[in-house]
């Protein structure tokens, strides 16, 4: 029987996803403070962006090329490079998305054995991420071209376009996604079980997302360090600039019809790029959507280069950490979340660190790198070590299991402690290592460094274990693997950013003002004492905060809410 | 002295007057419940779905706390002396929780040391366990990738390796085979014959007039009959088990 969309069943089929997204939003299931927290940063980031944005308008529309001003031209290169970005964001988020809703949600089991069509099914799912994704593009394209409009006055059509282009964006960004996205799955699926090279892969990623980040950084730090803007954007920097954007398919097109220039040629461009969207989307589909369900729901699963025998006996606390750690390390989602983010933390560090320390030398005349990086350890520390606010959630129904086994519960807490804080050193140790290497600190400061860092680092990991040990919520996924962050996780990240900017801020504001008073020297001991005595006092809180009443609690302990 | 053994040398597990309840406004979803469990016996616990036998099976294992009552496992009171209880028993839970990321020998690796058993005694018994629940070349793959039966077996098998005094299982024979069903039968009753006593909670009548010496029926929470089927079998020949709970049930 020939595949195709039941159009009666697109409308049963979407109000069925959207129930089950707002399930998040009832009662017991809404995280009321990840939700304002996610709402707060949003509108930061939104205002944020609006004030820097417009004064970069503001000096970017009056550069002139070759001796001519022209707004218009700036105007396009700057809306095509912003476009460019933002599509490729809602690419990478399609791509995931597509694959999450095909090959990880649980109610594909069931579609897949309803009367349903593959075809259909996959249409559903489009639309619904097509639907999120115009709420996306809504919020990025009214700040820009908002911020555009209040800078640079527009006809009203730029406005009607803007509306137009939120529906339109989020079509092409759909549409290149469906290619990609069952490539990808396939590609997923051949590193499925070699976890060993998924964590190189997905490291080697992070680290490039990286460097790319610390290019832009770099490049924002010359701006900022240029005596004048518009010295940075010299003849030869804007001559590369419109090269890149005449390259920005389809943002420069985009961007074409919003300023009113070559509507027609830009709009049939557009049309025939969705076309070609669209049919190479179906031959996929028809080619590997079927077969890549069906893979999904069979298959034995080898694992590259487990034992095939019996190893000799270990404590029951190493057998602990071992299964902590195997539990993470084959648990893509984990893997990425801990261990790829805790090696490139190190990276984060020094990238802004390189920033970050020769412009307050340059603005301010003053060194404090070793205060600096205090600061960027712990910042980028404690969000690393955000993941241990599932220490105990993650186990899902097994934290019952070992809990009937016979292992006291300060082995069972301690063993989760255990691998997060050697998790925590080695990333400690390359974040010194690196800094040092680099010539920011000396030997004694980057030994101070890491002290701090792994002390910081283990009153996080003690408090986040403790929160989540009292407010378990365990997953009711097949595989257990938690999929949405909770209440713990937004009041983790917002301590972690709180204690950090207190303590870390602390220390290098203290550095500046002794610095600008010339005493610099005279109390250069004051940064070890109050990062160094933070870092105790925090230490012997969390730790205490951890073992508070934790036999009888462990013993008692009935939450998680599956019981 | 807390950790003292301090019930009848025979018996394996004692049960007096459990209560428990799941939050304060709740009913109770066991209401004084006594059994004991001794040397060599099979008990079964019975049931209607949501009677209690699988939160009585639980707060045995130390996995819920309970609000009244003593257990003891092996003389060691289970609040008092919680380790030495655990490290006394096996068990496999309804929802044959495992760690689905690990290897089906990692798994057993891990109960093995968790259980403390040594290198060689793990090899000889691994052996022995594969023996009866075949698990072939799959013990080398996820557990992740395992069916409901395979799962299953990968439970009972990490449950056995320390060869615990107490067996508890919960729902045991659901998603097994045919061949291992009978295999895990034989070995129930071998392992009970050796002196050792197995607890344990199902809904097939026939498997549990097959295996039992004792049945305790609970209903409501409530712990309503415990009957010693191997008596009553050995006095009246015509003894129909099956006939004998479904009266019991329709009485209710």
């Amino acid at each position: 029987m020939k595949d195709k969309i039941d159009f009666s069943l697109l409308g049963t089929l979407l109000k069925k996803q959207w129930r089950e997204r707002s399930a998040a939003f009832r009662k017991g299931n809404f995280d009321a403070v990840g939700f304002i927290f996610r709402i707060l940063l949003t509108f930061a980031f939104v205002a944020v962006f609006v004030v820097f944005f417009g004064k970069f308008l503001d000096i970017y529309l009056n550069i002139t090329l070759n001796g001519v001003l022209d707004p218009t031209e700036r105007l396009y290169e700057l809306l095509s490079i912003v476009y460019i970005v933002v599509l490729i964001a809602m690419v990478i988020s399609g791509i995931s998305q597509i694959n999450r809703a095909l090959f990880a949600a649980d109610d594909m089991k069931i579609m897949a054995a309803l009367p349903v069509g593959a075809r259909t099914l996959y249409v559903s799912k489009l639309i619904y991420i097509y639907l999120g994704q115009v709420l996306f593009a809504a919020v990025a394209l009214l700040t820009v071209n908002l911020t555009v409009a209040a800078h640079a006055s527009q006809p009203a059509l730029f406005f009607v376009f803007t509306v137009l282009a939120c529906f339109l964006l989020p079509l092409l960004s759909v549409g290149i996604a469906s290619i990609f996205a069952l490539p990808f799955h396939a590609l997923k699926l051949a590193l499925k079980n070699r976890f060993v090279i998924s964590f190189i892969v997905v490291t080697l990623i992070t680290a490039a997302l990286l460097f790319l980040y610390a290019y832009l950084l770099e490049g924002v730090k010359e701006m900022l360090l240029g005596d004048d803007l518009k010295y940075f954007f010299n003849e030869r920097v804007m001559t590369r600039i419109a090269s890149v954007v005449a390259a920005l398919y389809p943002a420069n097109l985009i961007a074409n019809i919003l300023l009113g220039r070559e509507m027609l040629v830009s709009c049939l461009v557009i049309a025939a790029a969705l076309v070609a969207c669209a049919l190479i989307s179906a031959f996929a589909i028809k080619k590997l959507l079927l077969r890549s369900l069906q893979s999904r729901i069979s298959g034995q699963a080898k694992v590259k280069g487990a034992r095939n025998s019996l190893v000799s006996a270990h404590s029951p606390l190493a057998a602990l950490v071992k299964k902590e750690f195997l539990m993470i390390f084959r648990t893509p989602n984990y893997m990425f979340s801990y261990f790829a983010i805790a090696v490139v933390m190190p990276l984060m560090v020094y990238f802004c660190m390189s920033v970050g320390s020769s412009l307050v030398v340059k603005l301010i005349a003053v060194d404090c790198s070793l205060e600096l990086s205090v600061f960027l350890t712990l910042l980028f520390g404690s969000l690393a070590n955000v993941f241990c606010t599932t220490n105990i959630s993650r186990d899902g129904q097994m934290f019952y299991s070992v809990k009937a086994m016979p292992v006291s519960p300060k082995t069972v807490i301690f063993s989760k402690v255990l691998l997060c804080m050697i998790v925590t050193c080695v990333s400690q140790i390359l974040c010194s290592v690196l800094l040092c290497a680099a010539g920011y600190l000396s030997v004694l400061n980057g030994i101070f460094l890491f002290a701090t860092g792994l002390l910081f680092g283990f009153a996080q990991v003690c408090i986040a274990t403790r929160i989540d040990f009292d407010h378990a919520k365990f997953s009711t996924e097949p595989d257990g693997e938690i999929k949405e962050s909770g209440n713990t996780v937004s009041s983790v990240i917002l301590a972690g950013l709180v204690v950090s900017f207190l303590i870390g801020g602390a220390v290098v504001l203290v550095r500046m003002m002794l610095s600008l008073r010339g005493l610099a020297n005279r109390f250069s001991y004051l940064t070890f004492v109050i990062a160094g005595g933070a870092a105790f006092l925090f230490a012997a809180l969390g730790y205490l905060f951890l073992i508070r009443r934790l036999n009888d609690k462990y013993y008692r302990f009935s939450g998680g809410g599956l019981l | 002295m807390a950790e003292q053994q301090t019930s009848h040398a025979d018996e394996i597990v004692r049960v007096d007057g459990l209560y428990k309840k799941y939050s304060k406004k709740a009913d109770w979803a066991v209401e004084n419940v006594s059994f004991s469990v001794n040397q060599g016996e099979i008990v079964g616990l019975l049931g209607h779905n949501g009677a209690g036998k699988s939160t009585t099976l639980r707060c045995l294992e130390g996995m819920l706390p309970f609000d009244q009552g003593s257990i003891s496992i092996c003389g060691y009171d289970i609040v008092k002396s919680p380790l030495k209880a655990k490290a006394n028993m096996g068990f496999v839970t309804d929802d044959h929780s495992v760690f689905v990321k690990m290897t089906g020998l990692q798994y057993i690796d891990f109960m093995a040391d968790i259980y403390k058993v040594s290198s060689a005694l793990r090899k000889e018994r691994f052996a022995e366990l594969e023996s009866v629940f075949c698990l072939g070349d799959s013990v080398r793959n996820l557990i992740a990738s395992y069916s409901h039966g395979m799962r299953q077996k990968i439970c009972m098998m990490g449950s056995l390796i320390h060869m615990p005094r107490l067996w508890i299982l919960d729902e045991p024979m659901t998603g097994l085979d045919p061949r291992t069903m009978r295999a895990v039968q034989i070995f129930m009753l071998d392992y009970a014959k050796k002196g050792n006593g197995i607890l344990f909670s199902s809904h097939a009548l026939s498997t549990v007039a097959k295996l039992c010496d004792r049945v305790v029926l609970i209903r409501k929470g409530k712990q309503v009959s415990d009957i010693n089927v191997r008596e009553i079998t050995e006095k009246d020949s015509q003894f129909d088990f099956e006939e004998y709970f479904l009266n019991y049930e329709r009485q209710d």
